[in-house]
């Protein structure tokens, strides 16, 4: 018989004897990977979503009136102060108005009795890809507004402002669901593995007098861990998984889901979750053979 | 096999166990520990098998100072010696064979050799119908054999019985200094700590009495 033979049938036994509080706690684990990665999910796909939507981002700048060609050089030299921006595109009334009349198609004749002039000189601004922090276009668009001849910058803000905030509370939401995660993880299986000794106190006692090894002592505590956290973070995953099929399935169609690309994760955090779950599990036992076993 | 020098064990507040033992036993000896009840047998097979620390003095088992052994060395030489406890140390929610079978399990020893020695010891003890009872069912005297047979299971080196007859009848008793003689013949070193004058007076094995914790007599068991 070898080492891990015997450790493995000694890990066996463990969980057999003791398989009501190993079932509980694996519950715990899996109900804790669920949840913690659940918002993960929904956190990392609104990022996706905001880079995407950020992509189409434009500020726009209404004028006072039409600039003439040295004020345009002098207000694309005062935006670029700022900073370097992709394009900046001067839209004169005409054009302003020949778009909107694209804009209306066949509904254009509402414009008819309207002089062409009627809506105001605005500048495009698009900024640099790296300047796509809410708060730096907030900034940005405060910089555009208090240029002389800036009538009002459009952006979007409502709409950033809210995306902004609640990406912020998902960011909460995912920190205090890995932290449950953590707690769950390391005191559930600490307290099973505390358990299980406390229960074989006399075998462990026996095991020692025989001539076993810490290591042949210690093992199969650990492997419960490894176990736990293992078993717990694939069911938690995969329950995941079938949650994010179902809702796919469900939400299929025109409707608000649509407005955004929903994708699981990646094998990369698969693995990272999997992993972390483990090492949460295996800190857990291991801080209680550390503390009840002392061979 | 075993040396002890002015061995010492008091325990707290000022009770003293053992006082000044010097003793040396040889390697494949026979020996009766001897004394009434509290005279520090028991302890003194505890401190051999460093389950308790001498106060004072010096312990060598098989060359080892065993009180300064530790970890794998340590586990090591527990390996080589096999204990019968007074209070049998059974794991009562295990069968016979399971109980048995943990000595050679720690050392890896193979399934079927580990099966086939279980199955052999039960034979000459006599319990050979038991191999699959749960410990806590079994009599007194019954759970004394299996914890004799655990400690020969792994064939030690070194044997430290504590009471190994206290509850067997005239017949078992012997099928018990068979097994141990026969584990005697095969070169282990044997301590039996005992109150049974009659597995020791007609032998030719020596016999130390302790007397409140220290050596009254060390004498031949025919003399």
């Amino acid at each position: 018989m070898n080492f891990w033979f015997a450790v493995l049938r000694q890990t066996g036994r463990n969980l057999r004897q003791t398989w009501t509080s190993q079932f509980m706690t694996f519950l715990t684990v899996s109900l804790s990977v669920l949840i913690f990665a659940f918002f993960y999910l929904i956190y990392t796909n609104m990022l996706g979503t905001g880079e995407r939507l950020s992509d189409d981002l434009r500020l726009i700048v209404y004028l006072e009136e039409e600039p003439g060609t040295e004020m345009k050089e002098q207000l694309r030299r005062k935006i670029k102060n700022f900073d370097d921006v992709e394009e900046i595109i001067f839209v004169s009334k005409s054009e302003a108005y020949e778009r909107f009349v694209a804009q209306l198609g066949d509904d254009s004749d509402v414009l008819a009795d309207m002089p062409e002039n009627f809506l105001p000189a605005s500048i495009e601004v698009v900024p640099l890809k790296s300047l796509r922090g809410y708060r730096q276009i907030k900034l940005f668009s405060e910089y555009l507004a208090s240029l002389p001849g800036t009538e009002k910058v459009q952006y979007g803000q409502e709409w950033m402002e809210r995306f902004h905030y609640f990406t912020r509370l998902l960011t909460i939401v995912v920190l205090l669901s890995g932290a449950l995660l953590i707690l769950t993880a390391t005191f559930m299986v600490a307290y099973t593995i505390r358990l299980t000794i406390m229960g074989r106190k006399d075998e462990l006692e026996l095991l020692k007098l025989v001539g076993a090894t810490n290591s042949y002592i210690r093992t199969p505590f650990l492997l419960e861990g490894i176990l736990q956290g293992f078993m717990g973070s694939v069911i938690g995953l995969s329950a995941l998984y079938c949650l994010f099929q179902w809702i796919s399935l469900r939400f299929t169609g025109p409707g608000i889901l649509n407005l955004f690309q929903f994708n699981f994760f990646s094998f990369r955090v698969i693995l990272i979750i999997i992993l972390g779950s483990i090492s949460l599990c295996s800190l857990g036992s291991y801080s209680s053979i550390r503390k009840f076993l002392r061979i | 096999m075993i040396e002890m020098i002015k061995v010492s064990r008091t325990y707290e507040p000022n009770i003293t166990a053992l006082s000044d033992i010097s003793l040396s036993i040889e390697t494949g000896e026979m020996f009766f520990l001897i004394g009434r009840s509290g005279a520090g047998k028991t302890t003194l097979l505890k401190l051999i098998c460093n389950m308790e620390v001498p106060t004072k003095g010096l312990i060598e088992v098989a060359g080892y100072n065993i009180n300064q052994l530790k970890g794998k060395d340590l586990a090591h030489l527990r390996q080589k010696i096999g204990v019968a406890y007074q209070d049998f140390k059974l794991l009562s929610d295990r069968t016979v064979a399971e109980n048995i079978a943990i000595a050679m399990e720690v050392s890896y020893k193979k399934p079927r050799a580990i099966k086939q020695r279980v199955r052999d010891l039960l034979d000459q003890l006599l319990l050979a119908d038991k191999h699959n009872t749960i410990t806590s069912e079994l009599s007194r005297g019954e759970q004394q054999r299996v914890a004799l047979a655990r400690a020969v299971a792994n064939s030690p080196r070194l044997i430290l019985v504590d009471e190994p007859t206290g509850n067997l009848d005239a017949s078992t008793t012997r099928q018990v200094m068979e097994l141990l003689n026969r584990s005697k013949m095969a070169g282990a070193t044997i301590v039996i700590a005992t109150h049974d004058a009659s597995i020791y007076q007609q032998s030719k094995h020596r016999v130390m009495e302790l007397r409140s914790g220290t050596m009254h007599s060390l004498t031949r068991g025919d003399l």
